[in-house]
C-alpha cells in the first residue's frame, strides 16, 4: 500500500503539472452528512490570497482569456455528460448582460462529499470561480446553492462571503440559498425553477442550451468543483493547472474525499484509499453516483482516473463517487436497496419515472428474495425499455444505468437468486443511504 | 450505460422547419386522449402515460393529428414545435 502511494507521489513531483492542486490532502467524513470533516483545514481568505495570489478581474478580455483556458484543459460539467464549462459560460454570456450565476454544492448523492468538502475547506477557491463567471457573462449576482441541514457548509459559505466584503474585494452581490435535502435538489433546471419563484424541482426544457423561462434573465449553473477549478485556473493558468479528479471513495465506517490525477490507476486509488473488510479485492465498483454504473473491478482497476480515457470506455467520474463493493456483498441486494432508494427519490412528476421505477423496483425486490419468475424477469426488461429517456431529468435514466449494469455484472448473483433461494451474503448495506443512519 | 445512453437523442431540439410532437412529461398526467386522436404518434406505456414518436410531421395526416392531440390536451403537456 505504502509502496503505490511513494510510487504515485514520486511521479506526481516529476511530472510536468505539479501545480497547486484543490486539496493538500484526504479529507475524511462519516458515512452520513458533512457536519464533521477531518484531513483538510479551511483556508481562509488570507491563507487563500498568499498561497493563490490576488484577486483577478475577469472583465472583457481577462474573462475571454479564462474562458479559453478553460477550453485549453477542458475543463467539463460534473453531470457525467462531459458538457464543456467554456461551452456554457460563452452561451449563457450571449444571453446577456445580467442573469444569476448559481454554483451548485447541493450534492443529493448521499454518498458523495465532494462539494462539501470544497465548500468547508476550500470555499475562496469556488467563490473565484463565481466571481470570475459573474464578471465573464456580465450577471448582476452570484448564488451558494447548498442543501438544508448542510451547517458547516453554510456556515464556511456565509463565513467567506463576510471576509471578501471586509476586505474591499469588490465582488458582485452573492447569496447562499438552502434547498431542501432530497437526491434532486441539486437538479439543475429545478434550480432555475426556484430562483423563477416555482418550486424545486426538475423541470422539462425544450431547449437546453437556454434553461431558463421566456422573458427571464439567463442563469448560469455550475457544480461547486468546477467552479472551483475554474477559480483555480484563474489563478495558476493552463501550464500550471492538474487536471485531477475529486473522488468520494466509500468505506465502512467513514467516506474519504481524495484528489487523484490522470497517472493514477483504480488500483492505486482503491489500495491506498480502501480497507477492505474481508481482505480481498472488490467485485466492482459503484462508479459515478447512485445514478452511474456498476464496473467489474477486472474491467476497471487498470483505468486511468480520467474522464477522457474513460469516456472510451462508456464510463466517468460523474459526481465522483467510487464505492467498491466487498467481495462478500451481494451486487444484486446492494442493486436492489439502491433502486429502492431512487424510485423514492422521484420528484414524481413524470408518470414514466413516479410508476415506472417504483415498479421495476419491486420486481428486482422479488429477485432478490428468490421469487422472480421468467416471465417476471422479461417484464423488468420491457419496463427498462420503456421508462428510458421518458422524465423530464435524467433521474430515471441514472437509475436504470445502475440497474443494467448492475444487472451485467452482477450476472452470477442473478442466476443465483432466480433459483428460488438468496445469496446469504454477510455484508449489506454497503452504500449509505439517508435512512440508514437515522 | 450502453443501454441507455442513446437515448439521449430521444430529445431533439425544437427546429421549426421539421416540427415534431413534443411532451413535457412533468404536466402530464396520463389522460389519455392523446393516444386515441393521434393514434399513429403516440403508443400508450405500462402505466397508462404516452410514448410519443420521434419522427417528424412530415405528412399532412400526422401533422392533423400532432394539433388535434395538443389541442385536446388538458393538461397541456403536448407541443407542436
Amino acid at each position: 500500500m505504502s509502496h503505490h502511494l511513494h510510487l504515485a507521489d514520486e511521479g506526481r513531483a516529476a511530472g510536468p503539472r505539479q501545480g497547486p492542486r484543490l486539496l493538500d490532502n484526504a479529507a475524511v467524513l462519516p458515512r452520513h452528512g458533512t457536519e464533521s470533516l477531518t484531513g483538510v483545514g479551511r483556508q481562509d481568505l488570507p491563507a487563500h490570497r498568499a498561497a493563490h495570489g490576488p484577486r483577478l478581474s475577469h472583465l472583457g478580455h481577462l474573462g475571454d482569456d479564462l474562458v479559453a483556458a478553460m477550453e485549453t484543459v477542458h475543463l467539463t460539467g460534473r453531470g457525467g455528460g462531459h458538457f464543456p464549462a467554456a461551452a456554457k459560460w460563452r452561451s449563457v454570456a450571449a444571453h446577456g448582460p445580467g442573469g444569476t450565476v448559481v454554483v451548485n454544492g447541493a450534492e443529493g448523492e448521499p454518498g458523495c462529499a465532494k462539494d462539501a468538502v470544497l465548500l468547508q475547506t476550500r470555499p475562496h477557491l469556488v467563490l473565484d470561480g463565481l466571481v470570475a463567471a459573474i464578471e465573464f457573462i456580465g450577471a448582476t449576482e452570484g448564488v451558494v446553492w447548498i442543501h438544508d441541514g448542510a451547517w458547516r457548509t453554510a456556515q464556511s459559505v456565509t463565513h467567506a462571503i463576510a471576509e471578501r466584503i471586509a476586505a474591499r474585494e469588490g465582488d458582485p452581490p452573492i447569496r447562499v440559498i438552502a434547498a431542501p435535502d432530497r437526491y434532486l435538489s441539486g437538479e439543475a433546471t429545478g434550480i432555475i425553477r426556484t430562483l423563477e419563484g416555482g418550486p424545486t424541482l426538475p423541470r422539462w426544457v425544450a431547449d437546453p442550451a437556454r434553461p431558463w423561462s421566456e422573458g427571464q434573465r439567463p442563469v448560469l449553473v455550475n457544480n461547486a468543483e468546477t467552479m472551483a477549478r475554474a477559480g483555480l485556473l484563474g489563478h495558476v493558468g493552463v501550464d500550471g493547472y492538474a487536471p485531477t479528479s475529486l473522488l468520494t471513495v466509500i468505506n465502512d465506517t467513514y467516506r474519504a474525499v481524495v484528489e487523484v490525477g490522470p497517472d493514477e490507476t483504480f488500483d492505486d486509488v482503491v489500495a491506498s484509499r480502501w480497507r477492505s473488510p474481508d481482505g480481498h479485492a472488490p467485485q466492482a465498483v459503484l462508479l459515478g453516483g447512485y445514478g452511474g454504473s456498476w464496473v467489474a473491478w477486472e474491467r476497471l482497476r487498470h483505468l486511468p482516473v480520467d474522464n477522457a480515457a474513460l469516456r472510451e470506455h462508456g464510463l466517468s467520474v460523474g459526481a465522483g463517487l467510487l464505492g467498491p463493493l466487498p467481495a462478500n456483498a451481494c451486487g444484486i441486494e446492494e442493486s436492489a436497496a439502491l433502486l429502492r432508494y431512487l424510485a423514492g427519490q422521484s420528484a414524481r412528476q413524470c408518470g414514466p419515472c413516479l410508476f415506472g421505477l417504483s415498479a421495476a423496483s419491486s420486481l428486482v425486490d422479488d429477485l432478490t428474495a428468490g421469487k422472480l419468475s421468467r416471465s417476471g424477469r422479461s417484464t423488468l426488461d420491457r419496463y427498462v425499455g420503456e421508462i428510458s429517456g421518458r422524465g423530464a431529468c435524467r433521474h430515471p435514466d441514472g437509475a436504470l444505468r445502475m440497474l443494467t449494469s448492475g444487472l451485467q455484472v452482477f450476472h452470477d448473483d442473478v442466476h443465483r437468486h432466480r433459483k428460488g433461494r438468496t445469496c446469504n451474503a454477510p455484508n449489506h448495506s454497503v452504500m449509505p443511504l439517508p435512512e440508514e443512519g437515522s | 450505460m450502453s443501454r441507455v445512453a442513446p437515448l439521449r437523442s430521444a430529445r431533439p431540439q425544437a427546429d421549426p422547419a421539421h416540427p415534431h410532437l413534443r411532451l413535457d412529461p412533468s404536466v402530464c398526467d396520463g389522460v389519455g386522449i392523446c393516444a386515441h386522436l393521434a393514434p399513429d404518434l403516440v403508443a400508450v406505456d405500462s402505466w397508462g402515460y404516452p410514448i410519443v414518436s420521434g419522427t417528424a410531421l412530415d405528412s399532412k395526416s400526422l401533422r392533423r393529428q400532432a394539433d388535434a392531440a395538443a389541442r385536446a390536451c388538458p393538461r397541456k403537456a403536448l407541443h407542436v414545435q
